[in-house]
């Protein structure tokens, strides 16, 4: 049952009233929660919660020179909740001489309350007040709050530079507060006020593509330039994640080595000496034997080893299916030289020469063997090794670089996008204590060590 | 995504290594040359290799 | 449970309570403040016309606390150099009294506690502990009433500045000191978002669904 009488407190409508500097309309879309109010006409800031509208100060400055990108009176969802944009501040700090600014929009429902939108070279934030406090560490260099942390980022005295709409706090140009963001993409934790007597808010990094999809506005939003303190990184969420399935991957490479090194037949199937005369006009070539090679299709190792001293010796070698007429053909060279001179004494080349036949399908086979050198040089002794099936190692050096090179450019491409994020940050470098912070540290010590060379 | 996506990368390595290890894959450069005639074994001076040069260091140090 | 009846003695319009503990109330015809003794009412002043204020809870809305049911009967306004808030006064369904605070749509519930130790003075930033919780002092406030609606537990007509000192802790719990009596009174509750307290019956508001 209800006690209702005629009319409740306050008339439900919203107030339309006159700016007392000009003369123009105002509009208080916010009603009694509005304390500031800012003539769009004149630009005057006014005590919205004085029924005449006092005027607290006046500037020469145009209400339209620095418009907002989300119009005032404009509507939009945040949240699965109907937001009205109703005021629009511009602040400024400046860090080593260098002024920045950034946007803020103030976001009205009549039940739900408020909200902020914050706008810095093209990345937007969702933010809202805290009603609950996070806990700073001692030294101030992190908060933790529901669990997560936070990194100390920025802290900047913000000026108020220009307004314009209506806002349910106080409001002057020209203002100052002390301000300190503490980041944890895609989150921020922000203390706003000095000394005891502080507002922390916490903002959700929010894609302008997505704001404007919201607030059904047109054009473009701005294009983001640069990494923004907390905007999500696209790739360092996952290098832990990619090192762990990588150390994974790369363990499993051991059992598969051990499986292919025991089950490989390593068979020999040849093992001849024979002699070139380098002064003989007759044929040099030959053919061996016949020999099987059984298993299945694998690879044949040839190990050829001659005496050459200061010489060569060149092998045109042909592994001749004899049934079915497939030759694999190729040639290896074998030299060797060697000597002394003012550098000391130096080698090139080698006596041996290893080469592997790749795929060759079980069957009987034979070699034909073409030696080839300078002539009349004497004779070279040389012999030929053969081995079937042999496991190969440095298909699992490749299979390991294979796995550790997308981690490594993953890892890269991370560290290049926190660099760049903390770079705008009052430390310039990401903080020494996370896992891109050492690499960072390292790769610059590695970069100043190259420098002083 | 990514770790989906490098897993079944990482995968597909470890299955072409397995493959290459079995079939016993090469990097060395090999030619094949089909229908070598049974003659080659009496006259083996009948075989001309195709790639019958030979690249060879002539120069000292 | 019976609510009883009674006559407004100013303008005889019927007033009925909700709640067994109203002290005061007011008349809807005739914005006279009324206080309640124990055989009729008695009429203590006489308030205007509300202030404008755009609170979307009125008297008769209904919600939910932690399972608890309620409805709003009374409210007092406040003011200050910086803005004003509403304590709506909560009738718990099951008899108990609560409060639900609406700063410029920022949403607490509060329930008196029996506190022996309150401070004097209190300083931005010093910490209590209560009930095995601890508190930070946030803001302090020098605020007088600016209007009173309906039914309220005590009975509250003094239009002096009064300090009222708000505690938020490392979750949402909340409390409030307030200094309008001696010894001071304190409330504690938890800072609300206004979906979880499931309000019917609210104000509307032209130009949104």
């Amino acid at each position: 049952m209800s006690t209702m009488g005629p009319g409740s407190a306050g008339a439900p409508r919203v107030e339309s009233l006159n700016c007392p500097n000009c003369g123009a309309s105002l509009t208080l879309r916010s009603r009694a929660n509005a304390i500031t109010a800012v003539c769009e006409s004149c630009h005057s800031v006014l005590d919205a919660r004085d029924p005449k509208l006092k005027v607290l100060q006046t500037f020469a400055a145009k209400a339209s020179e620095d418009p907002p990108l989300i119009p005032m009176g404009s509507r939009g969802a945040i949240r699965g909740t109907e937001y009205e944009a109703i005021g629009f501040q511009r602040r400024t700090i400046e860090v080593e001489g260098i002024h920045y600014s950034w946007h803020e929009y103030v976001l009205f429902n009549p039940a739900k309350g408020f909200r902020y939108l914050t706008e810095y070279d093209g990345h937007w934030n969702d933010v809202s007040i805290l009603r609950s406090l996070p806990d700073l560490s001692p030294g101030g260099a992190t908060l933790a709050y529901l669990h997560e942390t936070y990194r100390h980022f920025q802290t900047a005295d913000a000026v108020t530079s220009f307004v314009l709409g209506e806002f349910p706090w106080r409001v002057r140009v020209g203002e100052m507060v002390h301000v300190s963001d503490y980041v944890s993409p895609p989150r921020v934790i922000s203390s706003e006020g000095t000394g005891n007597e502080v507002t922390w808010s916490i903002g959700e990094y929010l894609s302008g593509g997505d704001l404007w999809k919201a607030f059904k506005l047109e054009g473009e939003p701005p294009p983001p330039i640069g990494v923004y303190e907390n905007q999500p990184s696209p790739m360092s969420a996952n290098v832990t994640v990619v090192w762990v399935t990588a150390a994974v991957l790369l363990m499993m490479l051991v059992p598969l080595m051990v499986l292919f090194f025991s089950t490989a037949r390593d068979e020999q199937v040849l093992e001849q000496t024979y002699q070139f005369d380098t002064s003989s006009r007759e044929e040099a070539s030959f053919v061996t034997d016949i020999f099987p090679l059984k298993g299945h299709t694998s690879d044949v190792e040839l190990a050829t080893s001659a005496n050459v001293n200061n010489s060569w010796i060149y092998l045109n070698y042909a592994l001749i299916n004899e049934d079915t007429g497939q030759a694999y053909d190729f040639g290896r060279e074998v030299s060797y030289y060697h000597g002394v001179d003012s550098d000391g004494s130096w080698s090139e080349g080698s006596s041996t020469d290893t080469v592997t036949v790749p795929s060759v399908p079980p069957g009987n086979y034979y070699l034909r063997i073409e030696p080839e050198s300078d002539p009349n040089r004497g004779i070279i002794t040389y012999t030929v090794r053969m081995k079937r099936d042999v496991p190969q190692a440095s298909f699992f050096g490749l299979a390991a670089l294979a796995l550790l090179v997308p981690a490594c450019l993953i890892t890269w491409r991370s560290l290049t996008f926190e660099h760049l994020r903390w770079a705008e940050s009052d430390y310039g470098s990401p903080p020494s204590d996370t896992f891109l912070g050492t690499v960072q540290g390292m790769v610059d010590s590695a970069k100043k060590s190259g420098d002083d060379e | 995504m990514i770790r989906s996506l490098f897993l079944i990368y990482g995968l597909a390595v470890l299955a072409l290594l397995s493959f290459a290890e079995y079939r016993g894959w090469s990097l060395d450069r090999v030619n094949q040359v089909p229908n070598v005639p049974k003659s080659v074994r009496d006259n083996p001076g009948s075989y001309r290799s195709v790639y019958g040069f030979y690249h060879h260091y002539t120069g000292g140090k | 449970m019976t609510q009883p009846t009674a006559n407004c003695p100013n303008c005889g319009a019927k007033i009925t309570f909700r709640w067994s503990g109203s002290v005061q109330t007011t008349c809807d015809y005739c914005k006279s403040v009324l206080v309640r003794t124990d055989v009729d009412l008695k009429k203590i002043g006489q308030i205007a016309d509300l202030p404008p204020d755009a609170s979307p809870i009125r008297i008769g809305t209904e919600g939910v606390y932690r399972q608890r049911g309620f409805v709003a009967i009374g409210r007092i306004l406040y003011a200050y150099d910086q803005g004003s808030w509403n304590e709506w006064h909560l009738m718990m369904n099951d008899g108990a009294s609560g409060w639900l605070s609406d700063a410029q749509l920022d949403y607490a519930v509060t329930f008196a506690a029996a506190e022996s130790k309150l401070p004097r003075e209190c300083r931005v930033g010093q910490q209590y502990a209560w009930d095995g919780q601890t508190y930070t002092v946030s803001t302090i406030t020098k605020a007088h009433f600016s209007g009173v609606e309906g039914e309220l537990p005590f009975q509250y007509w003094d239009k002096s500045d009064v300090v009222f000192v708000d505690l938020m802790s490392h979750d949402t719990r909340f409390a409030t000191i307030d200094y309008s009596e001696d010894p001071p009174l304190l409330f504690v509750g938890e800072a609300v978002e206004f979906d979880s307290l499931k309000l019917k019956n609210l104000r509307s508001f032209e130009g949104w669904e």
